[in-house]
């Protein structure tokens, strides 16, 4: 079986990439494909990335509010390149409230701070799967 | 961390007693003020430390009133953060910072921002220490202090120095190492001729070792940054002595209380021992460095976030018996955002109650002669020399950090504190112990998740004030700073002249990265002002 592609990031000027790394090795851990592109992304970048690499889910890792003003935007660039990837955000900075927001304008799965890794795991084996019959 | 070992792994014995300390007293500590410094750097003043919390948020004018609020409080010296584009060298109107103006500290890019920043802040008078980039800071002192009709001479506080780390882990500034190392070196030598009381150099251990570094890994990347950064200013022709007595070192404090202590006396030990031993310093004041610190914001959770100001009550405690000389708390919202209002004064107050009702600085020193103590110390200070070598052994450290050497190590050490916390090896209450659902974890919890919002209007504000410059002279001083780093000349007298023509330090940054022969704007956005061809 083709292994899970998922695409790892960090957007803007946030610079904080424990967490991303830190899920970045877990995905890997687990036979995953890991692509990581490190910090300073846009919405392109990470569009052009995602069709490069041919990821099967997009992994956003956030430290900073700016990703209350990029996922969306995000999700409009994937839906004008016909690309159906889900995206799932991941953060400490990430309330329950701005999750909730962010689900409804499309990203596929949020985890904020103190999430179980293992959750985590198998909701991107979902997506990753879910992308791949759909 | 395992039972009845540091962080940094080493084990411990459940007692410790005569025979687990020995050695010379006055070769391994010495009397507070006395070489090696072990104890502390001066004798016992029962003055206890500067008492600060991180501050700088939205614009300048924002900041000021914060910092008035926390004057009022009874600060008695300032600590000023950038937002992340100015932490990065990047101005407000730059496409890629625009949803992040003046979030996670203050949006400073011009000279007229620190006029504002620090109007009404008697400059001969309080310590202002800021983490944004320093040759700016440095700058636009320099230039207040004499439009304020104060002497340069008498300024104190700290700016960072970070040429080894911070592309790799935080606030990059996408230049090339030398030209990083430069900058520093310069802002250094020319602090110690202008402002001899301001520390140009400070040593930031505590940025870097927030990418999971344990207490030995960070003071040991500390003593590499340090040695190189030293060993360039004697290599200009300076005398050991014209600086030392300005390098300041800045470190984290974690939760392992008896480690922290020993990792604070065993720096002051290897720092003395280095200035003197290898780099001949003779002035006492060349080897007693002042150790300040910002207690660790990864120690603290978002979950059950009131936790929060027992873990930097417990640190605060630590440093007081290690004696520094400065200290910030991070505070209970750290885990979302830069210090609210509230989070401002429980920092505050909890340091001035363990600074003025436990007695806590009534002795110096407590821990000296402790069997426990002084083998800790001993113990963590042959592992940071260690590791000190064993860096130094792979290579030049400066190609160490072209080559990605110490971005593969933090990526391993950020890997591995994850998993810590992941696996319960590394306990957090609230977090991975001691949970509680949602719902009922509310203490705290509105005032830690307000949002600052980020400042579009300064955004379009900036990008008028680029218009309506003189661009005549403008251009001159861009010129000259660009002549200027092809020479071996000090860049500080250009990048004043730069900065009182109007310049931003985005665009400053970008003519020493053009005349570097690097890319004016590394993110590919911006043309320069001197156009392609220089």
């Amino acid at each position: 079986m083709k292994p899970i592609r998922v695409l790892v990031g960090v957007l803007g000027m946030d610079q904080h990439e424990l967490g991303a790394i830190g899920i970045a090795r877990m995905l890997r851990d687990q036979g995953m494909e890991v692509i990581y592109t490190g910090c300073f992304n846009t919405p392109e970048t990470i569009v052009q990335a995602a069709m490069q690499e041919d990821a099967d889910v997009i992994g956003i890792s956030s430290h900073s509010w700016e990703y209350l003003y990029y996922t969306p935007e995000l999700l409009d660039l994937l839906k004008q390149n016909d690309l159906d990837v889900p995206v799932v955000l991941g953060g400490s900075v990430i309330t329950d409230e701005d999750a909730g927001k962010m689900l409804d304008k499309g990203v596929a799965a949020v985890f904020g701070s103190g999430s179980i890794v293992t959750d985590m795991i198998e909701t991107v084996r979902n997506l990753a799967d879910g992308a791949a019959t759909s | 961390m395992k039972e009845n070992s540091t962080r940094s792994g080493i084990n411990l014995s459940p007692v410790y007693g005569p025979s687990d300390s020995n050695g010379d007293y006055s070769k391994r500590f010495g009397n507070p003020g006395e070489y090696p410094f072990t104890r502390g750097t001066r004798a016992y003043s029962g003055r206890g430390w500067i008492q600060r919390e991180l501050s700088g948020e939205g614009d300048p004018k924002r900041s000021n009133e914060q910092f008035k609020y926390l004057m009022t409080l009874g600060q008695t010296g300032l600590d000023v953060i950038g937002d992340s584009p100015t932490m990065s060298l990047m101005d407000p109107d730059h496409p890629l910072a625009q949803y992040t103006v003046g979030t996670q500290g203050v949006s400073l890019c011009r000279h007229d921002d620190y006029r504002e920043l620090l109007d009404g802040i008697p400059l001969d008078q309080m310590s202002i220490s800021s983490s944004s980039p320093s040759m700016f800071m440095v700058a636009s002192l320099y230039l207040l202090a004499k439009e304020r009709g104060v002497s340069p001479g008498v300024l104190r506080g700290s700016v960072i120095e970070w040429p080894f780390y911070s592309e790799h882990c935080s606030y990059a500034y996408k230049m090339a190492f030398d030209l990083h190392l430069r900058m520093s070196c310069d802002v250094i030598e020319f602090c110690s001729r202008e402002m001899p009381k301001f520390h140009g150099y400070l040593e930031d251990t505590y940025f870097f070792s927030e990418a999971g570094l344990n207490a030995v890994e960070e003071a040991a990347l500390g003593f590499v940054e340090i040695r190189h950064i030293v060993r360039t200013l004697l290599a200009r022709g300076l005398d050991i002595d014209s600086f030392a007595p300005r390098i300041a070192i800045l470190t984290n404090c974690s939760m392992d209380f008896y480690e922290e202590i020993a990792k604070i006396r065993a720096m002051r030990r290897i720092f003395a021992r280095m200035m003197k031993e290898e780099f001949g310093a003779k002035d006492p004041r060349s080897q007693a460095v002042n150790i300040a610190v910002h207690t660790s914001g990864l120690s603290l959770t978002t979950e059950q976030p009131a936790n929060n100001i027992v873990r930097g009550a417990v640190q605060t405690v630590a440093l007081g018996l290690a004696g520094v000389s400065a200290l910030e708390i991070s505070t209970f919202d750290e885990g979302y955002r830069t210090p609210s209002k509230e989070a401002h004064l429980v920092g505050l107050r909890t340091q001035q109650v363990i600074d003025l009702e436990t007695n806590i600085n009534s002795v110096q020193d407590p821990f000296g002669g402790s069997w426990f103590m002084e083998s800790l110390t001993d113990e963590v200070e042959a592992r940071i020399l260690d590791m000190v070598n064993d860096i130094e052994s792979r290579g030049d450290p400066a190609e160490l950090v072209s080559s990605g050497y110490f971005k593969q190590f933090f990526h391993g050490t950020m890997g591995r504190y994850h998993r810590q916390v992941h696996d319960g090896d590394v306990l957090k209450v609230g977090m991975n112990v001691h949970q509680m659902p949602a719902e009922q974890d509310t203490l705290l919890r509105d005032i830690s998740e307000e949002k600052i919002e980020p400042l579009f209007d300064r955004v379009k504000e900036i990008s008028a004030y680029r218009e309506r410059r003189d661009q005549k002279p403008l251009l001159d001083s861009f010129q000259r700073l660009h002549d200027v780093v092809q020479t071996d000349e000090n860049m500080l007298d250009a990048v004043l002249e730069c900065t009182l023509a109007g310049a931003t330090m985005g665009e400053i940054a970008g003519i020493l990265r053009q005349a570097w022969g690097t890319p004016y704007d590394p993110y590919g956005h911006l043309e320069s002002p001197l156009g392609r061809t220089q």
